[in-house]
């Protein structure tokens, strides 16, 4: 088996365009799928619609409010656009837009007239429904706050003269001569007064029971988070890993050495598993130079959290088992395909859905959880995520070790048996 | 003594059938042609002699302890590797010391730093033919060996196969009856003289 290994890493450092492509092709997919993922982020796209025909300015206790205004300050995590009500209704049912807030007739006249009134939502049933449900939810709560805010501050403009004019009654009771009436005045002032400051705080205290205080912004950019680490060299080594492994298999019968060697000088067997070997021994050069490379940036960007040197004889025991779990697939499928190119071609259109799927959250469809953990790849990020950055990470990892173990053998074992027709 | 034995064996992909059930048998020391046109069934028989190729029916059975060495007709070596990183390699993996692979390039004349598959085709199968060599086996199992040889390198392989049992195929009637103790003759499958 290590003889076939040797040749096989000998033919692949022969063809130096071929594994350029290969180390190239997978970084690059997972640079592009990272912006995809970035671009998931974006802002969601939200009809505006004003059935009530907002003036400029609204006044409410004696403040004047821009409406529109506030809605689009306050509604900073969605793309609000104003639109026609029918052009809102089409883009809706189209999906060109996830949802249309509606400022419904009677809006203005209610709030001026202190009558609560409502902001219609209407949704899509896109996926980012709740998302932008909950978005909303938000905007609402962050329009009555700053009405809050302003009528409070009204408010608070009503009870300051009050203020004044006891200070100026304690001011004269003084001047007076003293007697059981001035006393009682007196103390009726002093009360007031204490009440009266006590009025601010309650205020805004009845306005915004608890508030969120948002402290400055820290941990890792998004580009050198622990996801992306992961999911960059689960990404690179699964399609390395299988693509590899497929072609070199199906290139022994290829070569028509496949019978030569069957006869008796290396079992299909353990043909199967040099495949494997090749994938493991390649995804840990790959991933090691991938890993340190980003160690290098967390480094020089003096970046904190994480694990990027301590971890990494862990993180190359992962590598080989991925590797070694996705190469024993890539067999499989070289086997199956029989034919060098055919097998390269299903390999690639193999593992674009492994990967799709992988990068699907479990908690956003269960069901493409339990179809990812058929394949290595979500196992090889988990692993790699625990390796890297859990503070205890043994457990996660030996559960992840079992899985990329358990795929590997099941997978050799299919290879195996497979590898028959590549002797038909 | 018997060192390959063929009972029953027969081959079919899918309803064609390459070759049907046949029995066969190689005594040490002899040798034995097999002849006929494209598509005979030389090659499937030799192919399941050798074991490369799973027989559809009957088995195959050599003699306890025999070494088969197997050169089929479509060159079975790696082309990104030179001549001696191919002899090397199948060298290691016959578990004979590198030094017979040598010998077998300085013998066969190769080409040893040159890419096999930028070989000519005559060295191609010259370098077929000394992996099947390389493990000193007691049978050789050649399909069309010299086919793309010239009539001196044919010379000095049949000199190279010396007293080795022999099952070759050829389409020259003339080598198989200068060369062989017996001729067998096949057509779409089947045995027709012997």
């Amino acid at each position: 088996m290590r003889a076939i290994l040797r040749k096989d890493l000998l033919l692949l450092r022969r063809s130096p365009l071929l594994l350029g492509l290969l180390l190239a092709y997978p970084l690059l997919v997972a640079l592009l799928i990272s912006v995809v993922v970035g671009y998931a982020n974006t802002k969601p796209r939200v009809a505006l619609v004003d059935r009530d025909g907002l003036p400029a300015t609204v006044e409410l206790a004696g403040e004047k409010f821009d409406v529109r205004e506030l809605i689009e300050r306050v509604s900073s995590e969605v793309d609000l656009v104003e639109m026609a009500p029918d052009e809102a209704e089409r883009q809706l049912e189209t999906g060109r837009v996830v949802a249309a807030v509606v400022v419904p007739r009677g809006f203005v006249s209610d709030l001026r007239a202190s009558r609560s009134p409502e902001l219609v939502l209407e949704r899509g049933t896109g996926g980012l429904t709740p998302i932008v449900t909950r978005e909303m939810e938000a905007l609402v709560f962050n329009l009555n706050r700053e009405l809050q805010d302003a009528i409070v501050a009204t408010n608070l403009g009503y009870v300051e003269p009050l203020r004044e004019r006891l200070d100026r009654t304690s001011e004269l009771l003084g001047e007076l001569p003293a007697g059981p009436g001035v006393e009682e005045i007196r103390g009726f002032v002093t009360v007031a007064g204490l009440a009266l400051a006590q009025t601010e705080t309650a205020l805004r205290a009845t306005a915004s029971p608890i508030r969120l205080r948002l402290a400055p912004e820290r941990g890792r950019t998004w580009a050198l988070s622990a996801q992306v680490q992961a999911y960059g060299l689960a990404l690179a080594i699964t399609f390395l890993g299988l693509v590899l492994a497929a072609g070199a298999l199906a290139a022994e019968r290829d070569e028509n050495v496949i019978g030569r060697l069957a006869r008796g000088l290396v079992t299909l067997g353990r043909l199967v598993w040099a495949k494997a070997a090749l994938a493991a021994v390649v995804a840990l050069a790959l991933g090691l130079a991938l890993a340190v490379v980003f160690g290098v940036a967390v480094e020089v960007g003096d970046v904190a959290g994480g694990e990027p040197w301590a971890r990494l004889p862990l993180l190359a025991a992962g590598l080989a088992l991925a590797g070694g779990s996705v190469g024993a697939l890539g067999a499989l499928v070289g086997a199956l395909a029989r034919e060098g190119r055919t097998a390269s071609l299903v390999a690639v259109l193999v593992v674009l859905p492994i990967l799709l799927v992988g990068l699907v959250p479990p908690e956003v469809s269960p069901a493409a959880g339990y179809v990812s953990d058929a394949f290595p790849f979500a196992h090889a990020v988990d692993f790699f995520l625990a390796s890297l950055y859990e503070t205890e990470p043994w457990r996660h990892v030996a559960e992840q070790a079992a899985w990329l173990a358990a795929l590997g053998l099941a997978y050799g074992g299919a290879a195996r048996v497979a590898a028959r027709r590549l002797l038909a | 003594m018997t060192l390959v034995r063929a009972e029953g064996v027969a081959k079919r992909f899918g309803r064609r059938t390459a070759l049907a059930p046949l029995d066969f048998e190689l005594a040490a020391g002899e040798t034995v042609a097999l002849v006929g046109p494209n598509g005979a069934g030389k090659s499937t028989l030799i192919s399941l002699l050798a074991r490369a190729t799973r027989p559809s029916a009957g088995r195959v059975e050599w003699a306890e302890g025999i070494r088969v060495g197997w050169a089929p007709q479509r060159a079975a070596q790696y082309a990104r590797l030179t001549a001696r990183e191919n002899l090397e390699l199948f060298a290691r993996l016959e578990q004979v010391p590198a030094a017979a692979a040598e010998a077998l390039l300085e013998r066969f004349e190769l080409p040893s730093d040159r890419l096999s598959g930028e070989l000519s085709v005559g060295n191609q199968q010259r370098l077929n033919i000394a992996i099947a060599l390389l493990g000193r086996p007691d049978v050789l199992l050649l399909d069309e060996p010299t086919a793309s040889l010239d009539p001196e390198q044919r010379r000095r392989l049949w000199e190279t196969v010396g007293d080795t049992a022999v099952l070759f195929a050829t389409q020259r009637l003339d080598e198989a009856e200068r060369r062989a103790d017996r001729v067998i003759a096949l057509r779409d499958g089947e045995v027709v003289a012997a």
